[in-house]
């Protein structure tokens, strides 16, 4: 069965929430998803790009409270 | 399609642009792409093993809001960049030799070897390059 982990990166400086999404992808299955934390304003454009470039998917991004919560299934 | 590799000289050892070429080279390799970093000039001095970081990052105004507010650190960024992407950092070798240094005088576990200019900008050819 498929996990998700949360990963809080909020108060992380460009590219922190990315490394440290890679660094919880690179512990997880595939098919679990990450929801990332980030305060950092290019999170919501970077980390959908990155996803698309490297072909994990995008399950969901929003923002609420003062931070974007990104959300990725690991495809491969 | 694969991406070109990303070249990035990087000759300054201001703190700004040691910042940028770690972020590049970063992400550049954590995005599929291969990426080469070559040192050279006063950044060589950026990389200098045991230094504080006062000492080894040295810049203007926007070096001080980076220390201030914890920005990443550049080599932790180059060790990550390694480490999740096909990240290679050279040492020029015509700055080891006139700043007197040796290869282990320089941080650990970052740098892929000393490398010629000449060599560089051969295998350069065949991608994308940047200086800093």
């Amino acid at each position: 069965m498929s996990e998700r982990q949360v990963i809080d990166a909020r108060g992380a400086f460009c590219p922190g929430p990315l490394m440290e999404l890679i660094a919880a992808l690179r512990h997880s299955a595939i098919g679990d998803e990450v929801e990332v934390w980030s305060t950092d304003k290019g999170s919501a454009a970077d980390i959908p790009a990155w996803i698309k470039k490297v072909h994990h998917e995008l399950v969901s991004i929003n923002e609420a409270d003062g931070h974007w919560s990104i959300v990725i299934r690991k495809a491969k | 399609m694969a991406s070109k590799p990303l070249y990035i000289v990087l000759c300054s050892g201001e703190h700004e642009k040691v910042q940028m070429a770690a972020m590049m080279a970063s992400v550049g390799a954590v995005s599929e792409r291969a990426v080469e970093v070559f040192v050279s000039m006063n950044a060589i001095f950026a990389f200098v093993r045991d230094a504080t970081p006062d000492r080894r990052y040295r810049g203007g105004a926007f070096s001080q809001f980076m220390k201030e507010k914890h920005a990443p650190d550049a080599l932790v960024l180059l060790r990550q960049g390694k480490e999740f992407g096909d990240l290679k950092i050279w040492a020029c070798s015509m700055a080891l030799d006139v700043a007197g240094l040796e290869m282990d005088h320089l941080v650990e576990e970052l740098f892929d070897g000393p490398l010629g200019m000449t060599k560089f900008l051969s295998d350069a050819e065949a991608g994308q390059l940047v200086t800093l």
